[in-house]
């Protein structure tokens, strides 16, 4: 059971990081992004092809780079086409389906992982824990209250609270809309970038994953309440539970089916949400 | 327009008889592509519930028949029953199951609906490797040549074009209806929809069954008509096939997408194929699919029927 929780948590803060860009997203631009999971298997790729020349520090330009793909993705895709609601919808989902087969067409079919921060094995009351988990745990815990901070206390973040509130008042005080839903579209990307880096250290990536990934963000958005950041990120935790304790006492593949499990229940019982704001 | 239906469709008619087997075997499933299409358009262009989840019904029509047709994977005895009863059938199990998800998602407003049809399918496909002995897995399995639609590929072409035909007049009249007026009203403004005293929830749960049930039909006839059974018609490309389709026809005018699922189909299969090979790229031609959507989408957000329209008047 100590094993489920702290297993959970783990994998319950690397769908924090997915889950709080996606409602960030929804919150702030009213965007449903189905190229999210894309962001979380191109940081995983490109942290896999720059490791050979950089060593660790790989992280750090895969992640600049799929959030200036981020960054790209909303000027050039979304932002001409905002007010059709249905066809943002519809082009990031052909998005998704493009980069997914360009991948598969450079990477093949192939799971690959990404080499550990650190080796060894802790024992965490009683359950061996490989050091490299507690790495990405405190990583992952780190960047998001990075997150909270940034938002509530930097300028920036406050354009970008302004306009979630109220975007014509934002427009009328002067925040270039436009640019706040690009600054937090790239955001949304290199959070998602860094939890498929996360991600490929304990388990792999392939270009499928894309949708994998998913799955598991709708649940999460769903059970916390969509567009609440807050909400996602108690969610993720609950998600990543029930995902490892299935994948521990029954078998991994029924996973994602427990998640659709999860976001029918909430649908039916509370449509709203844990946390869910009208 | 009607003078071009008209003629397209004895062309249709008479075509068999000059063309070669391929053409007429791609035409035939073309046929039951452009129901799918316009079963979708009912529901997302009429009713505008974005349903990304279209092939789940096509796929639970699909594997129902065949799997009445070949009742020992089931392990259950079941007497054989005519194709035609167990296409009917197959139609039905997608009531059932989009009565289901419509109930839970339609309710609510905004992107519920959405997020949860978008999942289903990957949902499907794992269900169906998860229990391979009974599904047939990634590959599927065939369903035996005494179980095609007809002995002849000419019979198998004019069923096709039959069933098409019926399911069309079928879903114009539907969208002719009161209940067509009622879902346009709901697509336009919910709120006001409901405030005029259309009941909202209970609209667009019809329309959601019985795009289900044409979805469900169609799957069906898919199966008979190409004697296997696979999770292709489940899987997302298909989706993104019927959504492409319709978008270029432009949403809600049925008579679009009629028109945008021939040229997809046609073009998927002769086009792309072609480009991929001649420029000998090691991708799927799927990917020609998404650009091109990307692309209209970019270019007539509003629809490509509707820039036409507009040039015009």
């Amino acid at each position: 059971m100590l094993e489920v929780l702290i297993y959970g948590i783990i994998i319950g803060s690397i769908w924090a990081l997915v889950s709080s860009g996606f409602s960030l997203v929804f919150g702030v631009a009213r965007i449903l992004n189905f190229a999210h999971g894309i962001f979380f298997v191109l940081g995983a790729y490109f942290a896999i092809l720059l490791y050979p020349y950089l060593g660790f520090f790989s992280i750090i330009p895969a992640v600049l780079l799929v959030g200036a793909f981020g960054w790209i993705v909303y000027r050039f895709l979304i932002s001409p086409i905002k007010q059709y609601e249905v066809m943002v919808i519809l082009i990031t989902l052909a998005l998704a389906l493009l980069v997914k087969e360009i991948l598969l067409a450079i990477f093949k079919d192939i799971s690959q992982s990404y080499p550990s921060l650190v080796s060894g094995l802790v024992t965490v009351a009683g359950v061996p824990v490989p050091t490299n988990r507690l790495m990405i745990l405190g990583i992952a815990i780190v960047v998001i209250i990075c997150l909270d901070l940034f938002i509530r206390r930097t300028k920036v973040g406050k354009f970008i609270m302004a306009t979630s509130q109220d975007m014509e008042a934002s427009m009328l005080v002067g925040i270039d809309v436009e640019w706040v839903y690009s600054v937090t579209m790239m955001i949304s990307a290199i959070l998602a970038s860094l939890a498929g880096i996360l991600y490929a250290q304990i388990y792999a990536v392939n270009p499928a994953t894309a949708f994998r990934v998913l799955i598991y963000a709708f649940a999460i958005v769903i059970l916390g309440g969509l567009g609440s950041v807050r909400g996602s990120i108690i969610a993720s935790f609950i998600i990543g539970f029930i995902q490892v304790a299935i994948s521990m006492f029954y078998e991994p593949r029924w996973a994602e089916i427990a998640a659709l499990a999860t976001i029918i229940f909430i649908l039916i019982v509370r449509p709203k949400g844990l946390f869910g704001v009208e | 327009m009607k003078w071009l239906a008209l003629i397209s469709l004895i062309i249709l008619a008479i075509l068999p008889f000059f063309a070669p087997q391929s053409v007429v075997y791609l035409l035939g499933l073309t046929f039951i592509f452009v129901v799918y299409v316009v079963s979708w358009d009912l529901i997302a262009g009429y009713a505008g519930q974005i349903n990304l989840g279209h092939t789940v019904f096509i796929g639970i029509g699909a594997y129902t028949t065949a799997l009445l047709q070949n009742p020992e994977r089931l392990g259950i005895a079941i007497p054989h029953l005519p194709i035609f009863v167990t296409i009917i059938l197959g139609g039905l199990m997608a009531v059932a199951f989009g009565f289901a998800i419509g109930a839970i998602c339609l309710r609510l407003k905004g992107y519920y609906l959405a997020l949860v049809t978008a999942i289903l399918p990957l949902i499907c496909i794992q269900l169906l490797n998860v229990y391979s002995d009974v599904f047939g897995g990634y590959e599927g399995f065939s369903i035996g040549f005494e179980n095609s639609l007809a002995s002849s590929l000419m019979a198998e072409y004019y069923i096709s074009l039959i069933f098409m035909l019926i399911c069309i007049v079928a879903i114009v009249y539907v969208v002719r209806s009161p209940l067509g007026i009622k879902l346009k009203a709901i697509r336009e403004d919910e709120e006001l929809a409901e405030a005029v005293g259309v009941d909202v929830v209970k609209y667009k749960l019809i329309a959601f069954c019985l795009s289900a049930f044409f979805a469900g039909l169609a799957g069906a006839v898919m199966v008979h008509y190409r004697i296997t059974v696979g999770p292709d018609l489940f899987d997302i490309p298909l989706m993104l096939m019927i959504i492409l389709a319709a978008v270029i026809g432009g949403l809600g005018t049925i008579y679009g997408p009629i028109v945008g699922a021939f040229l997809i189909y046609l073009a998927k299969n002769y086009v792309f194929v072609w480009i991929v090979q001649k420029l000998s790229l090691n991708v799927s031609d799927e990917i020609f699919l998404y650009i091109l959507l990307i692309i209209i989408i970019l270019k007539s957000p509003e629809g490509i029927f509707e820039k036409v329209r507009r040039m015009f008047s």
